[in-house]
């Protein structure tokens, strides 16, 4: 009980007191404090969840399962490190005069209304208090990415707004009609649109309602995932946003919203062969998977380049979860959290740069193992995470979404992208073919991604830029970051093993 | 079917298709200030059709939600629209990604497929609000139109408002309203997208020197 008021109190709290603290010194120990405390909180619960199964509390508002807090691990995670970045980050955003001292306060309040908007939808036992929670996200974050005021940063929060709120108002449509299919069943109650009340009827709703609703929830909260093609705010958003707020949005905003579309798919299915949704998701990560990966090869800006590797990123985890079984379903959630931490680590490094170099451009780094050889070790050892190479973790859930794939027998006859690779063959070289033409796009992505990344480590730098690298607080999450991508390459501990089956088991109906 | 039965579902039709109407007459208008004006009229004719509907089946909730839809959406956003109108001088849509005729075309077109995409699912509704389903369907798809269409920050935001309606329109027609924590949020959330595009616009027109869309390409690939 208390570990669920904490994870919803704190990031308001904080919120509310970070409008009327003026120490930057306070605000971020405030900051940093409640962090630390969610994540206590988040530990407690995680043993609850593993003890009990679910927590249903808070008069069925709140229902936290194994899935549910799954994500709540990644969020907490992510947000205890960013809140160190921030200390050195936004110091010297201060100290540099691009933000106003006075408005430090109102970041630190929007960064919690955010946080709060996330574990709110994270927990929300109702589709529809998630569905608020969920634009509640949009709605914060746009100043945030408009943080710097910058024309750029203005035109990227416009987009994400109105792109964002555009596929939000189509996703809520899609909770309406699931709504429409469970009050048949349920009869007229205040909580037919509680996970705990559809859980148990699902596969008595109207499975034509059902189709259409889990459209329009796809595109809709796909949106806000990035899936191609509702994904053109997502790089301007990711470039334009402050180092922190990128990594949380890649890191955590976007596994948040891949949660809101497994809620349904795990309802979907019960009512639907799961080859339906299957395919549809199928379809989408191979698409998002293939596209961005081409785009990796366009870009000159090395923020860009992490933004597209996030489309790619949950194209793949997508595809994990369209294919389904307990291997693909695993390896998807698995993968979640890799790119979560891999991306934030990134993005940690992409900031560190741009403040050295100032410069967005690839072309204007240079030498960076000479000039910072800390954020150099983070941008190689994240590019390696993203890129799939082992001794890091993304290698291992990528392996396991692709042996997934090849596994897979396509026996069903709707639309799938099969179809598409191999028309004739048998089911066995369909699949294959598909691995084929993936891990094509794969070895593409690698290219791209370790060409742009080996040009800015090596080299000498410009002239004008200073060499050497002081320790900061701020490196203290970029050294933990990659200390557990490699450590969970080599195994994963057992709780969040049994964590990770049972969240498999959730999805995965039958 | 009784008879005031049958009245009522023509009464609620009929409020639907005035919706469905003043969707067409926002994307056949040009002047900006106008278009306000028929988002707040057909946000009345959203409170009308919630509160018949709450007055036929005697869901006491759904007059909560209409008298929610007359503060905010016929009163306060129509009213933070035009204050931004006024500051930022701008009354004309100049230049249309589509022009009007062609909109309109396609406009009929979408309701089409509004009706096309919920032919099966229709049988299943409450005989009362069964066709306003469809309606809903389309006026969503009207309004996400209208933002492609249109250049304004403000036509834009309308048509974001326009798309809430219709989803709105939904949930009456199809389950008597949502529960109610449910459409308090969305209430909250569609008055603080409003006066965040408010602020936006502002911020917009000092860095821009403009609301139009189609300046803001700083940004390319």
């Amino acid at each position: 009980m208390w570990p669920v008021i904490v994870l919803l109190a704190g990031p308001v709290l904080a919120g509310l007191l970070s409008l009327v603290i003026h120490r930057a010194r306070l605000l971020h120990a405030v900051n940093f404090a409640t962090m630390l405390g969610l994540a206590v909180a988040e530990t407690f619960l995680t043993k609850r969840v593993l003890a009990e199964g679910s927590v249903t509390t808070l008069g069925s508002l709140v229902y936290v399962d194994a899935l549910s807090d799954f994500i709540l691990i990644i969020i907490t995670a992510i947000g205890l490190s960013c809140s160190l970045y921030m200390w050195s980050y936004m110091d010297e955003q201060v100290a540099r005069g691009v933000i106003a001292p006075k408005h430090l306060g109102v970041f630190f309040f929007l960064f919690h209304m955010f946080l709060f908007a996330m574990v709110a939808a994270t927990m929300a036992n109702s589709l529809g208090v998630q569905w608020v929670a969920v634009e509640g996200t949009t709605l914060a974050t746009t100043f945030l990415i408009a943080f710097f005021r910058r024309k750029e940063s203005l035109e990227a929060g416009w987009k994400y707004l109105i792109l964002c709120s555009v596929g939000i108002a189509l996703a809520l449509f899609g909770v309406v009609l699931t709504y429409y299919s469970s009050v048949r069943v349920l009869g007229d109650a205040s909580s037919a649109l509680n996970v705990t009340d559809l859980i148990g009827v699902a596969d008595r709703l109207d499975p034509n309602v059902l189709k259409l609703a889990f459209l329009f929830i796809l595109v809709g909260y796909g949106t806000k995932v990035g899936l191609v093609p509702m994904h053109t705010w997502l790089p301007d958003a990711y470039t334009e946003a402050p180092a922190p707020v990128a990594a949380m949005l890649a890191g955590v905003l976007e596994t948040v919203a891949v949660y809101t579309v497994l809620r349904s798919k795990a309802l979907v299915d019960q009512a639907l062969p799961p080859q339906f949704t299957g395919n549809l998701l199928l379809t989408f990560g191979f698409v998002s998977f293939v596209v961005a990966s081409l785009f990796i090869l366009l870009q000159h800006n090395y923020k860009r380049l992490f933004a597209y590797s996030s489309i790619e990123h949950m194209g793949l985890a997508m595809l994990g979860f369209g294919v389904g079984g307990l291997v693909g379903t695993f390896g998807g959630l698995f993968h979640l959290l890799n790119h979560a931490l891999a991306k934030a680590l990134a993005f940690f490094a992409a900031g560190n740069i741009h403040r050295r170099y100032d410069s967005l451009e690839i072309e204007n780094v240079r030498g960076l193992a000479r000039s910072q050889p800390i954020t150099a070790v983070a941008t190689l050892a994240a590019g390696f995470a993203l890129v799939g190479l082992p001794p890091f973790s993304p290698f291992v859930s990528e392996l396991l979404v692709v042996s997934a794939l090849s596994a897979q027998n396509f026996a069903s006859d709707t639309m799938h992208v099969g179809r598409f690779v191999a028309v004739t063959v048998s089911d066995e070289m369909r699949s294959l073919g598909l691995v084929g033409v993936f891990l094509f796009f794969g070895v593409v992505l690698f290219g791209g991604m370790m060409a742009r990344i080996g040009a800015m480590v090596w080299g000498t730098p410009q002239d004008g830029i200073t060499r050497g690298e002081r320790w900061t607080v701020g490196h203290v999450p970029v050294l933990a970051m990659i200390a557990a991508l490699v450590g969970l390459s080599v195994m994963i501990p057992e709780s969040l093993r049994t964590l990770v089956t049972r969240a498999v088991h959730v999805i995965v109906v039958r | 079917m009784s008879e005031s039965t049958q009245l009522g579902s023509q009464l609620v039709d009929l409020c639907s298709v005035l919706l469905l109407l003043s969707c067409f007459a926002i994307v056949a208008q040009r002047r900006l200030s106008a278009c306000v004006d028929l988002f707040a009229l057909q946000s009345f004719f959203l409170a009308t059709t919630a509160a018949l509907v709450a007055f036929l089946t005697g869901h006491r909730h759904i007059y909560l939600a209409a008298a929610l839809t007359v503060v905010i959406k016929v009163i306060v956003l129509p009213r933070i629209l035009r204050k931004v109108i006024e500051r930022l001088n701008v009354s004309r849509e100049l230049v249309m990604n589509i022009n009007i005729p062609a909109g309109l075309l396609i406009c009929g077109g979408l309701v089409v497929v509004a009706f096309f995409i919920t032919q099966p699912i229709i049988p299943l509704g409450y005989l009362l609000t069964r066709d306003s389903l469809a309606l809903a369907l389309a006026i969503i798809l009207i309004g996400l139109f209208t933002m492609i269409a249109r250049k304004k920050a403000v036509t834009q935001m309308v048509g974001f408002l326009v798309m809430e309606n219709g989803v709105f329109l939904g949930t009456t027609a199809a389950a008597y309203g949502m529960p109610l924590i449910v459409e308090l949020g969305v209430f909250f959330d569609v008055l603080v997208a409003g006066l965040i595009a408010g602020i936006y616009t502002h911020r917009l027109q000092d860095a821009f020197d403009s609301v139009d869309t189609s300046e803001l390409t700083v940004l390319k690939e």
